[in-house]
């Protein structure tokens, strides 16, 4: 019988199977639970930053070094970090992976998320390769997929996670 | 606030960078932020151990953080402006919370955007010693002119080193490498 697990504690296994050096990030309701697990893990270090664009900066430092990062943010907060994201990610080519809940979903109508996810659309998705998924149906091999994409592409990636309605297909 | 400051008998951004590299037995990672510390930091000497940040203004420290965690084993400086630092301030509040044990921070102090037409920054007047102490305790935070390599082999880290630093006339030599060769050059320096 398949082991059953919410949607956080299948994306923080999926993260552990990547091998990560580091994970850093800024607490979005839909990442508390996989954060608290990155914090209890004794396999790499979770960077608890105060402001998203130092996530960036930190993945970036680790990635200087051809060492795996992972970020865990909200869409507002990628947006506060476009310019660490473009001047240091891509200007360098540096392969890490963002994972960005894309708040203000049609399952996720919460009215002060409306404009994060429609300037999310806007502003990110063209400079940056963005893969969407279901926060509540992610494949176990997301994050190491993730992670040969982007030495593969030699740039960052972004996996934008939404909550769907049932049988709603994928943007 | 500090009262203004004499920059008359003030060293170089550039000699400021060099003095504190010195203070280490074995040469640290310097992750320098961009334009007018990465300028200074390769005028005052390249090494494959340099890691020139790209942008935005600010980053050095976070970048650094990373590093650092990344090579536990290894001193890592950040080196980074007064109106640089100001723009990323809340690193400082993640550094101490990680309480890094092997990442310092040299604060450059010339009181303007150096690159952007030596503007006046509005930290100034800031009293960057007593921003360190509330970050990182008293003991951990220390002047540039008041540090010998045995003192400095003492103060626990993290750690902020202050140096006032006298603006420059001109802006330092182009950095003369691409993203490619920095990227290149570091990480055959960092592979752990």
């Amino acid at each position: 019988m398949a082991e059953t697990s919410s949607g956080g504690d299948r994306l923080f296994r999926s993260i552990a199977a990547a091998k990560p050096k580091l994970v850093t990030g800024v607490p979005d309701g839909m990442l508390a639970e996989t954060i608290k697990l990155c914090e209890e893990s004794p396999d790499f270090p979770y960077i608890a930053c105060a402001r998203e664009e130092e996530c960036i900066g930190v993945a970036c430092g680790a990635a200087m070094a051809g060492e795996r990062a992972i970020v865990m943010v909200q869409n507002a907060g990628m947006l506060n970090s476009l310019g660490a994201f473009a001047t240091m990610g891509l200007r360098y080519g540096l392969p890490f992976v963002v994972i960005v809940t894309n708040r203000g979903a049609l399952a996720d109508p919460n009215g002060y998320d409306i404009e994060k996810r429609e300037a999310f659309d806007a502003g990110v998705r063209p400079m940056a390769r963005v893969f969407d998924f279901d926060a509540g149906n992610l494949p176990d091999d997301l994050i190491p997929a993730a992670f040969k994409w982007a030495e593969a592409a030699r740039k960052p990636v972004i996996l934008a996670l939404e909550k769907r309605l049932g049988g709603e297909a994928a943007p | 606030m500090s009262n203004p400051v004499s920059t008359s008998n003030l060293p170089s951004q550039k000699d400021a960078i060099a003095a504190a590299i010195a203070l280490y037995p074995k040469r640290p990672f310097a992750v320098s932020d961009v334009a007018s510390q990465s300028g200074w930091l390769k005028a005052a000497g390249h090494d494959p151990r340099n890691l020139y940040v790209s942008g935005p203004m600010g980053l050095a420290t976070s970048v650094a953080l990373g590093l650092a965690a990344c090579r536990p084993n290894e001193q890592v400086l950040a080196i980074a402006g007064d109106g640089a630092l100001a723009m990323n301030l809340t690193s400082l509040a993640t550094i101490a919370g990680m309480k890094t044990q092997n990442l310092a921070i040299l604060l450059v102090d010339n009181r303007v955007y150096e690159f952007t037409a030596s503007v006046q920054s509005p930290t100034r007047d800031l009293d960057w010693l007593a921003v360190g102490r509330a970050f990182f305790g008293e003991g951990q935070c220390v002047r540039l002119s008041e540090l010998t390599p045995e003192k400095w082999a003492g103060v626990k880290r993290p750690a902020l080193i202050v140096a006032d630093v006298a603006p420059s006339a001109a802006k330092p030599p182009p950095l003369g490498l691409t993203p490619a060769m920095i990227r290149a050059e570091f990480l055959g320096a960092s592979r752990g």
